[in-house]
């Protein structure tokens, strides 16, 4: 006598899922467990992990032959979240569970049959939900991505919990949607940054139109401070940015169980030393890399020339393409990587050329191989260039009123507002025709841009690159046209005047 | 590339100065310049952005009165007057302390394209045959090659110690005119040329205008600049809120002028978020 029993779950590769139904035949034969349909090492070891559970759940795991089959059997199937899928589809082809599990499967097991949370359970509870799958059964540490995503949530604590809950003799009540987190506090104000003014104008303009930013300045002139006033005038996250950005997040096991939606726009801040895959992704199975966990958000790397040329020019693709692809022998995975690039570093070794007080002790080719280290290609995705100077003891004592945060950042939804009307979420995003198309220049604009162009100054990329910063400009002041002065601004943070 | 021997025609006749004359002479470029008025501009390697701009000013203002600008390719003030000279239109000769094939298999970056830039605006110079590397000995015998190539040699910055001062007392040994542009009191790294002032063994240079009359030449320096915006870059590169507050503008007004006096060539923008005066 045979019998089949099925369970739903979901397989993933970086964000990128599909569901798997999970099928489980026990038959007469010899003892023998195996599980078919192209599954990773971890998925392996699910056999040893489910056989303990269910016999230390107070079960009976069946002395037969059985067989999981999960399909689609044609890609490979990794981590550990088929545990509880496998083990109830044993149990109910068993006759030890009596009604079929309506709904997504996901979770690990331990050995004593306890139900530990898996990595990636937002990007598969929102595959169900898109596939009409309404109910997810999860451990209780997943159970917050799955409920703020609005799936109706069942969550266990172990493999007993489970089957009393199906079987009706202890049934768990949905888990409620979690409270959106609070925005925490950003770490720096423009209002405690003094002087600095084209500096900070720079942001302004990086923050609206998500252009990439690199700040150059003697050590200790506050180019730290200023990239770390970035989070407080960005603007607040959209639902389906933040849905997407808080998947990544799962994806990585970077979650708060309990607030699991992420409210503000994450701002990562890996180490100079990062390796190429801490920094884009990578491993098996590839995991994301800080360029996808900035996703909707900043990446800030200081000491920027301090990075290995080669790590810094992984960065090439997500800078150009806002997603990055890492290609592994067991599969390919795509995850979305579209930042704001904060770069700042020293003008020269010793850190002091161009400094006001203290002398420079580099020679000029030291200085040139220094700069050297950042690539032609990714300078030339950096829009904005800015020197920090050393701030003059005056200024620091200027006790007037700066601007604060709140107000530039007021200034920076207002300029996203129009974006949005042109339909793109910020004008870094604007397609070559879109730039033609929204890009008029007033008189004075295209004599500037006519001679910057005469004169080589820019290449074509940099024409378009150019014309986008301007409109950001442009935008900020709530102008329609692009004036002089806002193509010279453009022109000069490009240092391509 | 070609080796003259001072008994060929088209051997610099200044050389002959020389005891020895460099036999042979390499040359690869235009043997041709060596023949006209030739006037050194040299210093430190280690240099402040007030030597760099007075020696591209300098160099710039020779190159179009004329005069080919010779120096040793050496970072720094080398350099910048070499470059000057060629962005002025002129021509500039490098002389070398290695082989020419040595130098050009060694050089990286921007000292490389500017390499390749002097054997077409000029010509790379040695003593020594190409393939004979650089040793430190050997840098004296190209600072005597350069004071005795030039009809007059400029000190635009130099420390006490510096390989300029060499190049000078060559000069002055072989009675080349010699000038040093005075620096701040205080700053070392024109202890060297204030020295030389100070000693009588220079005379200062007060511009272009007295160094191309030295050397037969009529002065063409550019018209003098009026503008306060490339006045107050005069000490050295600034950024755009320092130069606003210096200036008392506004920023909205500062923007375009600065764009179209960088696109005149009158400042140079440093890539850094600075700026500096031009050649002019």
């Amino acid at each position: 006598m045979g019998a089949v029993a099925r369970t739903l779950s979901c397989a993933l590769w970086g964000l990128e899922t599909a569901l798997v139904t999970v099928e489980v035949d026990v038959a007469n034969g010899l003892p023998h467990f195996a599980i078919v349909g192209l599954p990773d090492t971890a998925v392996q070891e699910a056999r040893e992990r489910v056989r303990a559970a269910i016999r230390n759940a107070g079960f009976e795991f069946p002395l037969r032959r059985v067989t999981v089959n999960l399909a689609p059997a044609e890609r490979r199937k990794e981590g550990t979240g088929f545990d509880l899928p496998i083990a109830l589809a044993i149990l109910r082809a068993t006759g030890q569970l009596t009604v079929d599990p309506d709904g997504l499967c996901l979770g690990e097991l331990a050995l004593d049959g306890a139900l530990r949370p898996v990595r990636g359970a937002m990007p598969r509870v929102r595959r169900a939900l898109s596939s009409g799958i309404a109910r997810a059964y999860v451990p209780l540490g997943n159970a917050g991505e799955a409920a703020a995503l609005g799936a109706e949530t069942i969550a266990f604590r172990s493999l007993r919990d489970a089957v009393a809950h199906f079987e009706g003799v202890t049934r768990q009540v949905p888990v409620d949607v979690p409270p959106p987190a609070q925005v925490p506090p950003p770490i720096a104000d423009l209002r405690d940054i003094v002087g600095q003014e084209t500096p900070k104008r720079a942001l302004e303009i990086a923050a609206a139109g998500a252009h990439n930013l690199l700040l150059v300045g003697p050590p200790g002139t506050g180019k730290t401070l200023l990239a770390r006033a970035l989070p407080s005038i960005l603007p607040p996250l959209d639902p389906d940015e933040a849905v997407e950005a808080s998947a990544v997040h799962s994806v990585a096991g970077l979650i708060d169980p309990d607030r699991p939606l992420l409210v503000a726009r994450p701002f990562r801040a890996p180490h100079h030393t990062a390796s190429h895959l801490a920094l884009v992704g990578g491993g098996t199975p590839p995991r994301p890399g800080e360029v996808s966990l900035a996703h909707a958000g900043a990446l800030f790397l200081d000491e920027f020339a301090e990075y290995q040329p080669q790590v810094l020019d992984t960065l090439r693709e997500p800078l150009e393409e806002g997603s990055i692809t890492i290609s592994r022998a067991g599969g390919a995975a795509t995850y979305p990587a579209r930042f704001v690039l904060v770069a700042a570093m020293n003008p020269c070794p010793c850190g002091h050329a161009g400094d006001t007080g203290t002398e420079c002790t580099c020679l000029p080719d030291a200085i040139e191989r220094y700069r050297g280290r950042i690539s032609g290609p990714v300078l030339d995705r950096i829009d904005l260039r800015v020197h920090v100077p050393r701030v003059a003891y005056e200024e620091l004592r200027d006790e007037r009123t700066r601007e604060p945060s709140a107000v530039v950042r007021e200034r920076v939804c207002a300029a996203r507002e129009r974006m949005r009307a042109r339909g793109r979420r910020t004008n870094a995003e604007l397609s070559i025709a879109e730039v033609k198309r929204h890009c008029r220049l007033e008189d004075s604009a295209e004599a500037l841009l006519g001679d910057a162009m005469r004169l080589r100054r820019l290449s074509a990329r940099g024409y378009h690159r150019v014309l986008r910063v301007a409109r950001t400009a442009a935008d900020l002041d709530r102008s329609e046209r692009i004036t002089g002065d806002h193509l010279a601004t453009a022109l000069l943070l490009r240092a391509a005047a | 590339m070609i080796a003259l021997h001072p008994e060929d025609a088209g051997y610099p006749a200044a050389l002959r100065d020389l005891r020895p004359a460099p036999d042979p002479l390499w040359i690869d470029g235009d043997p041709a310049v060596l023949e006209r008025p030739c006037v050194a501009v040299v210093g430190t390697r280690r240099m402040t952005p007030y030597g760099e701009r007075v020696a591209r000013e300098v160099a710039a203002a020779l190159a179009r009165s004329g005069a080919v600008i010779v120096s040793g390719l050496a970072q720094g003030i080398d350099c910048a007057a070499h470059r000057s000279a060629l962005a002025a239109g002129g021509s500039s000769v490098a002389v070398l302390g290695e082989g020419i094939t040595s130098f050009l298999a060694n050089a990286r970056g921007r000292r490389r394209i500017l390499a390749m830039e002097l054997r077409a605006g000029g010509a790379l110079v040695s003593p020594y045959a190409p393939t004979v590397p650089a040793q430190g000995w050997m840098f004296v015998k190209r600072n005597a090659l350069i004071a005795a190539l030039a009809g007059a040699v400029v000190v635009a910055e130099a420390p006490i110690g510096s390989g300029a001062l060499i190049t000078a007392a060559d000069a002055a040994r072989l009675g080349r005119p010699l000038f040093a542009v005075p620096g701040p009191l205080g700053a070392r790294a024109s202890e060297g040329t204030n020295a030389l002032i100070a000693s009588g063994a220079a005379r200062t240079c007060l511009g272009p205008d007295d160094v191309a009359r030295a050397v037969g030449l009529t002065p063409r320096s550019a018209a003098p600049m009026t503008d306060p915006l490339l006045d107050a870059l005069a000490s050295g590169p600034l950024d755009l809120d320092t130069l606003a507050r210096r200036l008392g503008l506004e920023r909205a007004v500062l923007r375009p002028r600065l764009v179209t006096l960088v696109l005149s060539g009158a400042i140079v923008d440093q890539g850094d978020g600075r700026f500096a005066r031009g050649a002019g």
